[in-house]
């Protein structure tokens, strides 16, 4: 049996000036939403993907949210929450923010040849896996470079694949390639995986994944598409060997999606900048979720920021 | 066991209620040697109960040879969907998981008229005078890979020129390895041309131009 996803795009009144306008659909922005749309505030959320649920939707299954004591699919958890969400009256748009104008009483918001006007804006756009940044990186997505392993797993049945990085994400995912992979090789620049203990726990179950610690790719030869090379280098004796495989998952890092708000708000190493009440530099401009300066980037965490700011949120309206 | 549920079958019947003109659906099939079509074929004909403005017609892939031929039907299972005119819109695969969306998308889109592309795409489309030929390659669980269809499906619809498919690379691997799909979503434009993940119109239409 498989799957049925149905998505479709909601009527908005463009000519209305909304209370507030989410930008970024991920668990800080849908969280927020659910809340705005209860304090009656009436509420757009614009999301650049066709679903809601940011990095959620890209994720297997999600252990550490409270609530579900069997692992709960990331693409469910997300769905769950938007139509809770859409429950209460949050409005939705799946579309690309163009450029955003936050200067004026009324802010606008530019999607192609529209613009939304709104009271008070939120940023919750989140972060995107980081770029590993070895040469012909960008050349070769989608061409044997991935970042989404639901995406193009199946892509690759009985082959042979590379997956880097160490931490959770890595991990489980290695463990979701392995699924179509004839063998998967985790390649970790630390000396230990530094994934959850329950995700370590799998690994170890797993016949088909390898695990090269202390190592890092290099660089990589695609010449021939049919035999791809990867250089892969032993932090710990400078050592070099050249692996080949089918393709290759990067799972690294993060960078935050501040691209719409650079030279608009105060960042810090990128990150937005917010006082306790989640507002940035801009009055009637709030931020919240993964894209703001915080020590931990969980779903937990977003969800909580989401609740949070739409209490302050709604508090600065009443003010106006 | 019906693949539709009632919460699905209520949200068709609740979207359909918008469909205006009568929109026809010719799905290809086979019952031997075809993985996905018996699938295909239940979930399109569930799809098809839910309004009175969608009709639905099968035809054999071998036996049916010169109507295949006609809508440029090359692989199996293959949907066309139109309204009295062929529009271009053609899926090569089933349309499940999140390409779900993009099946109904394109009814919606075929039955009334309403698209979202940018005047300036507008604008481009209709000088086109040349074939554009639009293969986007998804995978079912990839949520970035509806845009990329639903978009092309649009061009398709606004001109004459253009025939947009979707194609589900891991049913048509022979195709995927021609194409080199290694990420979805890949757009091959006219043969020539590529487009890997769900980019934004000027994009596409970038690759549209250097593809003429």
């Amino acid at each position: 049996m498989f799957e049925l996803n149905l998505n479709l795009a909601q009527e908005i009144d463009k000519a209305q000036t909304f209370d507030l306008i989410i930008v970024g659909g991920g668990p800080a922005g849908l969280t927020a939403g659910l809340y705005a749309a209860r304090y009656k505030l009436n509420v757009l959320m614009i999301e650049k993907s066709f679903i809601s649920g940011g990095q959620l939707t890209g994720m297997e299954t999600i252990e550490n949210y409270p609530g579900f004591a069997e692992p709960v699919l990331g693409q469910k958890l997300a769905q769950d929450m938007e139509e809770q969400a859409k429950k209460f009256g949050l409005k939705t748009l799946n579309a690309f923010v163009d450029s955003l104008d936050l200067q004026k009483e009324i802010k606008e918001v530019t999607v192609g040849d529209d613009i939304y006007k709104a009271k008070a804006i939120l940023i919750t756009t989140g972060t995107s896996s980081g770029k590993l940044g070895i040469k012909h990186e960008s050349e070769f997505t989608g061409r044997g470079i991935s970042y989404c392993a639901t995406c193009d797993g199946p892509l690759y049945p009985n082959k042979k694949v590379l997956v880097i990085g160490g931490g959770n994400t890595a991990v489980k995912e290695a463990i979701f390639l392995a699924k179509y992979a004839k063998e998967v090789i985790i390649i970790h620049s630390g000396e230990k995986l530094m994934a959850a203990a329950p995700a370590l726990e799998k690994l170890q179950e797993e016949t088909k994944i390898k695990v090269m610690l202390n190592s890092s790719v290099k660089e990589i030869d695609f010449s021939d598409m049919n035999n791809k090379k990867f250089k892969i280098e032993d932090s710990s004796n400078k050592h070099t060997e050249t692996i080949e495989a089918d393709g290759m998952f990067i799972f690294v890092g993060t960078t935050p999606n501040t691209k719409l708000v650079e030279g608009k708000l105060e960042l810090e190493k990128g990150y937005i900048k917010t006082d306790c009440s989640l507002q940035t530099d801009i009055p009637g401009v709030f931020a919240a979720g993964d894209v703001i300066v915080k020590e931990l980037r969980q779903v937990a965490t977003a969800v909580g920021d989401g609740a949070l700011v739409a209490y302050k949120i709604n508090k600065y309206l009443s003010k106006l | 066991m019906s693949l539709l549920d009632e919460k699905i079958v209520s949200q068709l019947k609740d979207v359909f209620k918008g469909l205006n003109k009568e929109v026809n659906l010719k799905l290809f099939t086979q019952e031997i040697e075809c993985n996905f079509c018996k699938d295909t074929h239940n979930l399109i004909q569930e799809v098809a109960a839910t309004s009175d403005k969608i009709k639905l017609e099968v035809y054999e892939f071998q036996r049916d040879k010169e109507i295949a031929d006609q809508y440029n039907i090359t692989k199996i299972p293959a949907l066309v969907v139109m309204d009295e005119k062929d529009r271009g819109i053609r899926f090569f695969g089933i349309p499940s998981g999140y390409e779900f969306t993009s099946l109904i998308s394109a009814i919606t889109l075929v039955s009334t008229g309403a698209h979202q592309l940018k005047q300036a795409t507008q604008d481009f489309l209709n000088n086109i005078k040349k074939p554009v030929h639009l293969q986007v390659f998804v995978t079912p669980t990839c949520p970035y890979c509806p845009p990329a269809v639903i978009m092309a499906h649009q061009m398709a619809y606004f001109s004459d020129y253009i025939t947009a498919d979707m194609v589900e690379a891991s049913e048509f691997t022979p195709l995927a390895v021609k194409y080199n799909v290694q990420g979805v979503p890949r757009t091959v434009v006219n043969e020539t041309e590529f487009l890997e993940g769900a980019a934004p119109e000027e994009y596409l239409i970038d690759k549209i131009k250097a593809s003429l």
